[in-house]
């Protein structure tokens, strides 16, 4: 090979290593602009998610919250019933009391 | 192999292991950046279902708060219901005794009695409705009151009648000074205690 022939063949292997260098910069590139998307697609599916399950948590507790109403409305007003029949039965004790203390007098 | 191509494969080698230096750079920052901002995303996430347990906690105690907020008001409208029952019907049996003259008229010296310890003259007027003017005489009622009170009094009733269902008002001969028990005005005074007591009765333990 002479030396004209070995410049030449060196030129073209620098040539072809500065495209490779140049490929890599474009894919790095490329990578680092697919990153902004990749996080906010991840960001959305994690926030998606999220919601979802908290909007499952207040519709799930607004159902128990009914279950869980009727159950205490049942026990009130089961111990109401009770206060208020034994009131009931008491009232001509309350009347008999409540005559003396009007007719009761310091003479 | 020749000189020139041991140059031009090191040339080469030289740029592949550089180009692979700069993507594996690029993918390192990437998966940093993925890592990080997943780290963000997570807390994100993670207030977002605070907030939904905070409001579920919200809807369960709301909902049981207003089921007891209704039950109270309803049980304190039917207590309140008893409790005027049990005051219209003491307030009943005292107006009953108006009409019982056996009961009514020992309970009617009584008061003038305490009005005139009360009032603490010596000579008083007594003013009552007019059924107790047909039914009541100032002589009587000084001899009871004398027993009573173990001192006598000059009574004088008055010949005015008083608008009240029963009871009387004493008062000074010029007026200035007036003791009220009609038993109007004693239901209305003793109110207060009479609620008191029908409550510890009708509600207590």
């Amino acid at each position: 090979m002479s030396g004209l022939e070995t410049v030449k063949v060196i030129v073209e292997a620098e040539k072809e290593a500065a495209k490779i260098l140049a490929d890599a910069q474009i894919r790095a590139g490329e990578i680092r602009t697919r990153l902004d998307s990749l996080i906010e697609e991840q960001r959305e599916e994690t926030i998606r998610a999220a919601r979802k399950e908290a909007t499952a948590m207040v519709v799930n507790a607004q159902s128990e919250a009914i279950t869980e109403g009727q159950l205490f409305e049942k026990d009130a007003r089961s111990k109401m019933r009770e206060a208020l029949g034994r009131a009931s039965a008491r009232k001509h004790l309350a009347v008999e009391k409540l005559v003396s203390i009007l007719l009761e007098l310091q003479v | 192999m020749s000189e020139a191509s041991r140059f031009t494969e090191d040339i080469l080698t030289a740029a592949n292991d550089k180009a692979r230096t700069i993507i594996d750079e690029a993918e390192s920052e990437t998966q940093q950046a993925l890592g990080q901002a997943k780290i963000r995303s997570a807390r994100e996430a993670e207030d977002i279902l605070n907030s939904g347990r905070a409001e579920a906690e919200a809807v369960r105690r709301r909902h049981i708060s207003q089921i007891r907020q209704r039950l109270k008001l309803q049980e304190q409208f039917e207590k309140s219901k008893i409790v005027t029952e049990v005051l219209d019907q003491s307030r009943k049996r005292l107006m009953d005794i108006l009409t019982d003259e056996k009961s009514y008229l020992p309970y009617l010296a009584a008061l003038v009695t305490s009005a005139v310890r009360e009032i603490g003259l010596d000579a008083v007027v007594v003013h009552v409705n007019s059924r107790d003017l047909n039914r009541v005489n100032a002589i009587g009622l000084e001899r009871e009151i004398a027993e009573l009170l173990g001192k006598s009094v000059k009574i004088e009733l008055s010949g005015e009648p008083i608008q009240a269902s029963g009871g009387m008002v004493v008062s000074s001969k010029d007026g200035k000074t007036r003791i009220v028990n009609t038993l109007d005005q004693r239901f209305e005074a003793l109110e207060p205690k009479l609620l008191i007591e029908a409550g510890k009765i009708l509600f207590g333990q």
